[in-house]
């Protein structure tokens, strides 16, 4: 039986290794054990995650928590080292294009043991930030790539890496996304909005994280003050980091906001998914948000210059803005003025078995040759 | 400019020496940083010494250990360095673990990474050297590639700001440069090979100061065009008895046939033919052996061979900056193009296909046969340091990674 290591380090990461493990011990000649690496670590960026997916606890944790970028990349390094070591698996796959993504394909490939990457071939095509780096670097190493849309097999073609490794296969989050909200009753799902005081379609749901927004004085506040102002249309709930919400504080913004501009703790997983699913309209700068209201079809404004994910705007219902121009566009989203969009091909929650049956016949194929 | 270098083992050393001799003669401020990933403390010294290296200013003293320990180990060091120095690049060199920490610290830090010998690919990913390779070139700001086929393999994978160079005025001897492209990163520029710089550097002072190239020739009795220099350290060839013997029945059969063999033995191949009761062969007359050389004695030796027998890559290069042919003892190359010019000739590890390629080469008249710059001019160093000092103030004036051509620049080199 082929042995897979599924690599996850961050919150980003759960979601999509998730439908891949089920998938995998439904699948029998695979045997796929779960590595968090605990780059995040507290219980709802991580513990609640895998209580909401239903997924065992990870067969080994490594525990290697924050740090700088190079320390936590370094101890990431050891301690899966040691696991590659013990454990010798036919495949290793990471995801998307967190430290763990990079530092663990990275010491597999090291150990000249073959690397699977989910999500493969994004590029925001903007070197500062660290993500776009993480994604070059494991694409550029990886032996199988598993992209969500065309754009992506584009990207590697263009970096010189052989189609023969790249399997368009759709997007594995819609897979979770899917799976969770099918599992939540309708009336359940009614009593999560009403607990923040929300009415269905009547509510604008906002997650920024990135440096670029929440890091910099002047930018968080423009941001905080726009959203107060938006708050007087239509009343906005906004689940804030934990480093977001010291950097309100240390930045001596907290002024009086209105009522109907909550900030909230952070939302586990179940909870968010409803959140978006009954909101009028979607403010961001996560990657994975952008897609997930694609595939809800709702109204989304990514606060970035520049998106991995264009498809979301292509074909979705994403638009990029500024600060300039994101009181237009809400406006017009109010007004009802908003592209219809479409779920992008193979967005469909099969996600997950398509990458399985590749996986299989990788290790079989594999299996063949003598190592 | 303030400019961190990072190396760690033999051949960073070497390469480092050059460039940094250009960096003091700018006046530009240059840290070094030894890993200690090589860190027999003997052989790091003569090479700080003999190659007018300045003493590394931090010295992380890492050791050896698995793979990912050691980079893990070299991550956080040279992130601290980086941190308490706050450089304007940092230049890391070749392709190994000190190569990879060294490129991954910085980028995570946005301080950005010059690679020095990028785009080599032996396109065999069971090396961990070929996975160096690629993940510190797609992590790095300049690429300085020694060839023209290193740079064809960057563009092969999407790199494609690459900077024009070009020489003009080179039948009066003097050689000019210029640069023509966008200035953003990543900018791929073809810049020579470092280790041409320094083989005729050295060759040079060997020449000029009468440190006696006759001297180092006759400590092993040998006169100039007269003998065969041999080296051999390859895994291919160690670990496996058999090829090392019938190396050595060449280098025997050569030596019988009247050339000298001089063969300085690598601690690696020495106890291998011990273990393998080989030593007996070196038994012939003709056949001398020394210890290991340091690097101003091989470029002695290597320049007044008559030809080279040899398994390292450097030496193959080497053979050719010199004009010497070159025998190679394994079955391929990086140096593809010295085999398809005929100046060198693979043999593999087998007594009577090296015998041949030995004798062919013999009869032929190498010194009229021509000699293309492949590895680019003799001044690589000078052409990254002057990149790199452009990159560094491009950044300060805030025009770098804005649209435009840099606009020709001639160089004079």
């Amino acid at each position: 039986m082929a042995k897979v290591l599924l690599v996850v380090g961050a919150r980003p990461n759960f979601m999509k290794m998730a439908p891949l493990y089920f998938a995998m011990v439904k699948a029998q000649p695979l045997e796929p054990l779960i590595v968090h690496t605990g780059q995040h670590y507290d219980y709802v960026m991580s513990q609640a995650f895998f209580e909401d997916l239903e997924l065992p606890q990870p067969h080994h944790f490594l525990g290697t928590g924050s740090g700088s970028h190079a320390e936590q990349t370094a101890r990431i390094m050891v301690e899966f080292e040691k696991v590659l070591l013990a454990e010798k698996p036919n495949l290793v796959v990471v995801f998307g294009d967190v430290n763990s993504t990079l530092a663990c394909s990275v010491t597999a490939k090291k150990l000249l043991i073959p690397v699977a990457h989910v999500e493969a071939g994004l590029r925001s095509f903007d070197e500062t930030m660290p993500e776009e780096i993480n994604r070059r670097v494991t694409d550029v190493v990886s032996d199988l790539l598993f992209t969500p849309s065309p754009d992506g097999d584009e990207n590697l073609r263009r970096e010189g890496i052989p189609l023969s490794k790249v399997y368009r296969v759709g997007n594995i989050m819609i897979d979770s996304l899917i799976s969770i909200l099918n599992r939540i009753e309708p009336s359940q799902q009614e009593q999560i909005v009403q607990r923040y005081g929300l009415t269905t379609r009547n509510y604008v749901l906002v997650t920024l994280h990135r440096p670029s927004n929440v890091d910099e004085k002047d930018s968080l506040e423009q941001i905080l003050m726009y959203l107060n102002r938006l708050a007087a249309q239509v009343p906005v709930v906004f689940p804030v980091h934990p480093r977001t919400r010291k950097n309100i504080e240390a930045f001596g913004i907290e002024a009086s906001f209105r009522d109907a501009f909550r900030i909230v703790e952070p939302v586990r997983y179940r909870e968010f998914l409803t959140l978006e699913n009954h909101a009028r309209f979607i403010i961001t700068d996560s990657g994975g948000i952008q897609e997930e209201a694609t595939y809800l079809g709702l109204p989304c404004l990514t606060l970035r210059p520049n998106t991995e994910r264009p498809i979301t705007i292509t074909e979705g219902t994403n638009e990029l803005v500024d600060m300039s121009n994101i009181e237009e566009y809400s406006s017009r989203i109010l007004a009802g003025h908003w592209k219809q969009g479409q779920v992008p091909a193979l967005w469909d929650g099969r996600t997950a078995e398509r990458i399985t049956e590749v996986i299989q016949d990788y290790c079989s194929a594999a299996k063949t040759v003598p190592s | 400019m303030k400019v961190l270098s990072i190396v760690g083992a033999r051949p960073q050393f070497i390469k480092a020496a050059v460039v940094s001799q250009q960096m003091r003669q700018v006046g530009a401020k240059e840290l070094l940083l030894h890993t200690g990933q090589h860190y027999d403390f003997n052989m790091s010294e003569v090479f700080f010494r003999e190659l007018d290296l300045p003493q590394p200013d931090y010295y992380l003293g890492i050791g050896s250990g698995r793979h990912g320990e050691q980079t893990a180990r070299m991550l956080t060091g040279i992130e601290e360095v980086l941190l308490q120095e706050d450089p304007d690049l940092v230049v890391v060199y070749g392709d190994t673990n000190t190569t990879l920490a060294g490129a991954l610290a910085p980028v995570k830090l946005h301080i950005p990474v010059a690679h020095v010998e990028a785009g080599l690919r032996s396109y065999n990913r069971q090396m961990p050297e070929e996975i160096n390779r690629i993940v510190v070139d797609h992590c790095s700001d300049l690429l300085f590639c020694p060839t023209q086929t290193a740079v064809e393999n960057l563009q092969r994978e999407g790199f494609q700001n690459v900077g024009r160079a070009g020489h003009s005025d080179t039948a009066s001897g003097r050689c000019s440069w210029f640069l023509d492209q966008q200035r953003q990163a990543p900018l791929v520029i073809n810049v020579g090979d470092v280790m041409l710089d320094l083989a005729r550097q050295v060759n040079e002072r060997l020449q000029r100061e009468g440190w006696g190239k006759t001297d180092i020739l006759g400590r092993y009795g040998l006169a100039p065009r007269e003998y065969v220099l041999t080296t051999i350290h390859r895994a291919s060839n160690t670990d496996e008895p058999e090829n090392l013997r019938r190396i050595l029945e060449a280098m025997r059969q050569i030596a019988q046939r009247g050339l000298k063999v001089l063969f300085p033995v690598h601690p690696r191949t020495r106890k291998a033919m011990e273990k393998a009761d080989l030593l007996p062969l070196l038994d012939t007359a003709g056949i001398i052996t020394s210890e290991p050389v340091s690097y101003v004695e091989m470029i002695a030796l290597e320049s007044e061979a008559r030809l080279l027998l040899t398994d390292s890559g450097g030496v193959q290069k080497e053979a050719y900056f010199f004009g010497v042919p070159c025998v190679v003892a394994r079955g391929e190359t990086e140096w593809i193009e010295l085999i398809q010019i005929g100046w060198n000739r693979l043999a593999g590890p087998r007594t009577e296909a090296i015998l041949a390629a030995a004798e062919t080469i013999l009869r032929e008249d190498f010194a009229h046969k021509p000699r293309p710059d492949y590895y680019g001019t003799g001044h690589a160093a000078a052409r990254i340091v002057t990149v790199l000092s452009w990159f560094a103030e491009g950044r300060q004036q805030g025009v770098w990674g804005q649209s435009g051509q840099w606009g020709q620049s001639l160089i004079s080199d």
